[in-house]
């Protein structure tokens, strides 16, 4: 079976951890594509209300009906913003497609106490390459303060995403900067600096 | 769908100059479906992944005439809506899988009587039990009630969906179920909505019928088991007017014919993309894409069957469709075969997605099952890698002081947390169950744990018995059970974990909810006042951020003979932090924490977390509740200010 993107389509999976703004994000790219005219469907699944599980987001883009589920090895681009959950991307990723990985570091419990094993970067890394995706690293020491607070890292990692991969090419990054900047209002020039600091990150090349 | 792909929602209903498009979730668009089809009264239960439905009708300004609100279980909502019903007018009902086999006593007797005006039944199931629970598939409600069923492809159908119910409903006299899944109720697409249509002003129906209205004596009750069955036949005859059922037949005949039903249907043309590039000659098969899964859509089935050679069924969890495809064929005479679950292709457990919809058809045309690439070994590998992340309550939880209490009470009675059973019950106190409290030993329905604690106090153990429950699930289910076990004067401690809201579920009003929280004009009801009128005679109420009282209390409990009650208070930390509160402020003090870790180690609390040398706190996320300054042995964590709560 051939590998192909259909042109037309895109797929994007997001995971990471409850409460690093996974869902916030996924569905700014789901305004964003929807303002462009373009069919969406933006499905989020977590766990139960708790903050600390997993959560893995799909959005779909450019079909008129459609599943909601992204069939294993075949999304256009995975998004992930915390290194072990990036782990559940693997098999979501189509070869060729990209991989935009968040080196964040959020160990579960058992791990800090030394009694659960955590994966290392480069095992990660590898085992992004061998399921055949182009690695875009962003480095989480980019993010920095803005007149003394904290750039928020979903916006950074959203930045990062429709600056840095093909998703660019969906989702115009200017138009998604705007729906980010109206959003908020009162914390649009922290989430400006945020979403630059992301593409700025990304024009260094991977 | 239309040959362009676009759903053939419009064509059935005709959209008004102020319909407009919107990004919202299949539960958002049931609940404006309903608004459109002029509503009167909605009522509910919480429960993944229906809750958004009625969720989104409370937080919107409704016309003075509807009324929408949570009730305290599934079967009192119903039964409201069923007679809001029977008056004549519209109303729709809410529930999760688990909430219909609560109201079924009161459905199945409704739909032998028959409504007068609309009425909805929506029930989201959840295939691949996302939210757990048992993962069971409610369309064997509707053929055991003999109920028409819906159920949308897509979150755009939904809203389509819920008002074609409506209609149908009050054209055959009775109530009619919009089933979804997971993946619409809460997924979020483009949505065209038109502008909500007030509740018709219809005189209230005040009819005296005991042939309709009761189901007192055989003749009554035959001649209403007549009437559910004429009814079902008039709806599937509707159905099919109404072309809910899409069937396309291909252009020669012979090869694959399919079967989905709901949503599986959306993923069958991304399928056949696939296979056309994998398959030599590859011919695109006819489908029959089933949005009313009941009655069976027969009529169509038999004209599936007389164009193809092999049948593929496509539906998540039970073979429904599949069975009632068998006794169609063996009716029409198709000798081909039928591809599905009984012949042991799919299995009856999980979720469907596109990969289902290749092997289905690989196996039809009997093919290997094209795979993409052999990567199984990097997925099993990152698979393994990956760090489990059990889930455990919120920073700040109170649930987390009862747990510890619990635990505590039973080493000072020195008895071993493996002799003594304590049962749990559904919602965010289940997470006792985990580590590090590891106190709760199981969940079985809501309001259970009270009748399966007196079960085993029968069962001959020597040990104390206990049962926890929190206060949405002890209003839903658990009165009776308490009842019951102080009529019988059952030797038992039930702890209630009372967070003033139906919290697991994304934060419900409950009767026992504060009272300024309360939807304008109700009572709340204290079950501080409740528990000691129902005959209790030993009740206390514990602090859970006071561990050492709520511990010492809980030991004493365990002490006393007969029903104890003890309930638990202090607010949700999410909700309360909603509002700006914090029960205080805590802080390590480095000079002293030894970084023993115990505070970790106990409370599991994610706010905690070990730097280099000491116990670090995220102040963004730490809720001040003290409990690791109340365990630390060392007096390492100041409590630098008592809050609020
Ligand atoms: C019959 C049924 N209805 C609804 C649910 C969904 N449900 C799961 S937990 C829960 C709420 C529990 O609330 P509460 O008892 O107050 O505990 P909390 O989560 O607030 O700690 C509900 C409604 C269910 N599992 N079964
Ligand atoms: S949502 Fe509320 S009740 Fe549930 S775990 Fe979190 S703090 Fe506890
Ligand atoms: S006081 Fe301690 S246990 Fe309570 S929320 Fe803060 S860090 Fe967690």
């Amino acid at each position: 079976m051939t590998e192909r993107s259909t042109g037309s389509t895109y797929d994007v999976v997001l995971v990471g951890v409850g409460g690093q703004g996974v869902l916030t994000i996924g569905r700014l790219m789901a305004e964003a594509a929807l303002d462009a005219d373009l069919g969406v469907n933006f499905y989020p699944t977590k766990g139960m209300a708790q903050r600390g599980g997993g959560v893995k987001v799909q959005v779909r883009i450019g079909r008129g009906i459609v599943g909601p589920q992204i069939p294993e090895g075949r999304a256009d681009l995975v998004v992930a913003m915390e290194r072990s959950e990036a782990l559940k991307g693997v098999t979501c990723v189509r070869p060729g497609g990209e991989f935009l990985l968040y080196g964040h570091v959020w160990e579960p419990t058992q791990v800090m106490l030394g009694k659960a094993d955590y994966p290392a970067e480069e095992q990660v890394r590898e085992l992004i390459l061998a399921a055949g995706a182009r690695l875009r690293y962003l480095d989480p020491d980019g993010l920095h303060s803005c007149d003394g607070a904290r750039m928020p890292a979903n916006i950074y990692v959203l930045g990062a995403a429709v600056g840095g991969t093909d998703l660019g090419r969906v989702l115009d990054p200017e138009a998604v900067l705007d729906l980010v900047r109206r959003r908020w209002e009162r914390h649009a020039a922290l989430n400006e600096a945020a979403f630059g600091a992301g593409l700025e990150a990304m024009s260094h090349g991977p | 769908m239309d040959r362009n792909g676009k759903p053939d929602a419009h064509k059935r209903a005709k959209l008004s100059e102020g319909a407009k498009n919107q990004l919202i979730t299949g539960n958002e668009a049931v609940a404006l479906g309903a608004l459109r089809a002029g509503v009167r009264v909605v009522t509910g239960y919480p429960g993944t992944p229906s809750s958004g439905a009625l969720g989104s009708l409370l937080q919107m300004d409704a016309e003075e005439s509807r009324h929408f609100e949570w009730s305290t279980n599934e079967k009192i909502a119903f039964d409201i809506a069923a007679g809001t019903a029977w008056a004549g007018q519209r109303a729709m009902c809410t529930m999760k899988m688990s909430g219909l086999n609560v109201a079924s006593d009161s459905v199945f007797s409704i739909a032998h009587s028959g409504v007068n005006g609309g009425l909805v039944i929506y029930v989201a199931d959840d295939p691949g039990a996302h939210a757990g629970m048992v993962e069971q598939d409610s369309r064997g409600y509707a053929r055991m009630m003999d109920l028409p069923m819906v159920e949308p492809m897509t979150v755009a159908e939904a809203y389509e969906m819920v008002i074609l119910a409506f209609e149908l409903s009050e054209r055959i006299g009775s109530p009619v179920f919009v089933r979804s899944v997971t993946s619409i109720a809460n997924s979020h697409a483009a949505v065209m909505v038109d502008e909500p249509v007030a509740p018709e002003d219809r005189e209230p129906i005040l009819e005296r019928d005991i042939a309709k209205y009761t189901k007192a004596g055989s003749a009554i009750a035959q001649a209403q088991h007549h009437d559910v069955i004429r009814r079902l036949r008039q709806a599937g005859e509707a159905m099919r007017e109404m072309g809910l059922n899409d069937l396309r037949l291909a252009h020669e005949p012979g090869g694959v014919g399919i079967i989905s039903a709901g949503v599986v249907g959306a993923y069958l043309d991304e399928a056949f993309a696939l296979l056309e590039d994998a398959v030599p000659q590859w011919r695109q098969p006819s489908v029959l894409r089933v949005r009313g899964t009941n009655p069976f859509p027969a009529e169509e089935a038999r004209r599936l069957f007389a164009r193809c050679d092999t049948i593929v069924v496509l539906e998540e969890l039970e073979p429904h469709l599949e069975r009632q495809a068998w006794v169609e064929a063996r009716r029409s005479d198709f000798g081909g075969r039928i591809v599905g679950k009984l012949d042991g292709t799919f299995e009856r457990v999980g979720e469907y997605g596109v990969g289902h919809v290749v092997r289905g058809v690989s196996e039809a045309l009997g093919l290997e099952e094209p795979r993409a690439m052999e990567r199984g070994a990097v997925y099993e590998k990152a698979d393994r890698l990956t760090a489990a992340r059990p889930i455990t309550v919120c920073a700040g939880c109170p649930h987390r002081g009862t747990f510890l209490a619990i635990n505590r009470a039973l080493r000072q009675r020195k008895l071993h947390r493996d002799e003594v059973m304590v049962t749990g019950d559904i919602g965010c106190t289940i997470l006792g169950m985990n580590p590090p409290f590891e106190t709760v030993w199981n969940e079985v329905s809501m309001g259970a744990s009270i009748g399966l604690a007196q079960g085993y106090v029968y069962s001959g153990l020597k040990t104390p018995v206990i049962a926890t429950i929190g206060d949405s699930t002890f209003f839903h289910g658990g009165i009776p059970g308490l009842i019951n076990a102080v009529q019988h004067q059952v030797d038992l401690t039930v702890i209630i974990m009372d967070n003033y809201w139906t919290a697991m579920t994304g934060m419900q009003t409950n009767p026992g909810t504060q009272a300024t929280f309360q939807p304008s004009g109700n009572r709340r009801i204290d079950l501080a006042e409740l528990i000691p009128a129902m005959g209790v005679e030993h009740f206390f109420v514990i602090d859970p951020f006071q561990l050492e009282e709520a511990t010492t209390t809980v030991a004493d409990a365990l002490r006393l003979p007969g029903v104890k009650v003890v309930l638990a208070r202090q607010e949700c930390a999410i909700q309360a932090q909603r509002r700006g509160l914090r029960a205080g402020l805590v802080a390590v003090d480095a000079e002293l924490c030894t970084a023993c870790r115990r505070c970790i180690t106990v409370t599991g609390c994610p706010s905690l977390s070990l730097d280099d040398e000491t116990v670090s706190i995220d102040q963004g996320l730490c809720y001040g509740c003290s409990l690791c300054a109340q365990v630390c042995p060392f007096e390492a964590i100041e409590i630098k200010r008592e809050g609020h709560p």
